[in-house]
């Protein structure tokens, strides 16, 4: 008797953690559900260009081959700022090898899937008339790393990748008109 | 600072976060002192102090432990993200952050002058001033409960006062304070409940533990759940003392009548001449501090200070509960 009165206060612990997970997931689901422009994932540029009537949205012409598109994920919001992430990956490895990001509030607090830990060199230069500002280091694994930062319009142009500056200046160009 | 970078910012996570945390701790110790009918008062404020010393350290460990958890996936994929209320605008105009925040603010302003100041100006106070009242003959009762306690016998001092008055004041020089109006009120088994009640509270007083707890508690200053959680474990406090008065007395029905004694009754009510006597509005304090009493009052009656311990066991599921759940709370 006293062993299933046990049974029946683990159970009924049990239970009410179950309601709290479940009523949490529902609190969350509220504002999604109420604000078309919170922040969320989208499967495409153009599905972003429509749902938060962004109209410029920084993608590159040019790609390596290496590189998979389109972006393995698309994350954007349209409050309290809009901004956009977009990541992708590498065709061989699976593995994501360039961020390019776009804010018009501070920086957007995407998963740091690219460490760039060991700055070598810090380079400001111009891009197709805008200051911009190379860094160049390494990744995990001494791997080469490089990051562009630049203002473009209202907004904060990220591009992080693991290879040489070479090759990310490349894309960033065919990002610009 | 606008109220949306404040709130991505570590200061700001840090305020949302251990919000919802001890919010989410306040809960499930709340079911789970139900589910598992804890009645032990020492268990119970255990489990309410959960909810106030755990949301200090959440946000750091959980940051520690996976510094990718403020990112905005590890945010998509959480089972409750805060921020996504925070940066909800209200009419497009009123970001409910705003109101949060103001819930902050007033909350800290109750912790100032409710907590604060009266503390402050209580050790100002008995540092400085001397103790008024007149001393108590020694009672060989004080003696042998001190003893139990392993305490020196704090000095005992009467106060001129017709009101029913006992405290005590903690410290180095712990001494406890009793009105003539109580003292007279009380029989000789009913005196002896309340000082051992006091006793108790300068025992308890000694504990590091506790007083680790209202140091650690000040950090939350600007929480609202921690609040009240912490008024909870406080009251825990007195049923807490209860028991050990009556250990120490093996007389639960003469603490309890001892204090029925501290029952505020509205004027009203007390001229009993035959007639109806007309509504009262108690105030919301005294009705608190009645209510109070009561249960402590009801516990005693019953017997219920004598309730069996229900071990570790489920306090430490419960912890393990809140501490994994909230890491998906950013």
């Amino acid at each position: 008797m006293r062993t299933m009165n046990r049974t029946a206060d683990y159970f009924s612990f049990a239970l009410a953690i179950g309601v709290l997970i479940v009523l949490l997931a529902i609190v969350n689901w509220v504002p999604m559900a109420f604000q078309k422009d919170t922040l969320r994932r989208y499967r495409s540029i153009e599905e972003v260009r429509i749902a938060l009537n962004l109209r410029d949205i920084y993608v590159p012409s040019y790609f390596p081959q290496h590189i998979v598109w389109p972006p393995s994920e698309i994350l954007a919001q349209g409050k309290p700022f809009p901004a956009v992430v977009m990541e992708f990956k590498d065709a061989g490895s699976g593995k994501i090898v360039l961020v390019l990001s776009q804010s018009q509030g501070g920086p957007f607090p995407a998963r740091p899937v690219i460490n760039l830990a060991g700055i070598k060199e810090t380079v400001p230069f111009i891009m197709k008339g805008r200051k911009a500002v190379l860094v160049v280091g390494e990744c995990a694994k001494n791997e080469p790393c490089s990051r562009i930062t630049w203002k473009e319009g209202p907004y904060t142009v990220t591009a992080l990748m693991k290879a040489a500056p070479f090759e990310l200046t490349r894309i960033t160009d065919s990002m610009l008109r | 600072m606008s109220i949306s970078t404040f709130f991505n910012s570590y200061a700001g996570m840090y305020v949302a976060q251990s919000f919802c945390h001890s919010l989410v701790a306040a809960v499930i110790t709340e079911r789970a002192v139900k589910a598992w009918k804890i009645d032990d008062p020492a268990l119970q404020q255990r489990f309410h102090l959960i909810a106030v010393i755990f949301p200090i350290f959440s946000f750091p460990l959980y940051q520690a432990i996976n510094a990718n958890r403020s990112s905005a996936q590890f945010r998509l994929d959480a089972l409750f993200d805060v921020n996504r209320w925070l940066n909800w605008e209200l009419w497009g105009v009123v970001p409910l952050g705003l109101l949060f925040l103001v819930m902050l603010i007033a909350t800290s302003l109750v912790f100032l002058f409710q907590e604060t100041i009266p503390v402050v100006k209580h050790t100002l106070e008995s540092g400085t001033a001397e103790h008024e009242g007149t001393p108590c003959a020694p009672e060989p009762f004080m003696e042998k409960a001190s003893q139990a306690l392993s305490l020196e016998t704090p000095e005992v001092l009467v106060l001129d006062d017709d009101e029913p008055v006992l405290f005590s004041s903690t410290g180095r020089d712990p001494t406890i304070f009793i009105s003539t109006g109580l003292r007279e009120k009380l029989n000789e088994d009913q005196l002896h409940a309340a000082l051992a009640h006091e006793l108790a509270h300068i025992a308890q007083s000694k504990r590091p533990l506790l007083i680790a707890v209202f140091v650690l508690r000040a950090v939350m200053f600007f929480n609202l759940v921690v609040l009240v959680k912490f008024r909870r474990a406080i009251s825990d406090e007195e049923k807490i003392c209860d028991d050990i008065a009556v250990s120490l007395t093996g007389n639960a029905k003469a603490l309890a009548g001892a204090l029925e004694k501290f029952y505020h009754k509205p004027e009203a009510l007390l001229e009993t001449d035959g007639r109806k006597p007309p509504e009262v509005q108690i105030p919301l304090e005294e009705y608190s501090h009645n209510l109070h009493l009561e249960s402590r009052i009801t516990r005693l009656e019953h017997g219920a200070t004598r309730a069996r311990e229900r071990g570790m066991g489920p306090f430490a599921i419960t912890l393990l509960v809140i501490i994994v759940l909230n890491y998906f709370v950013v």
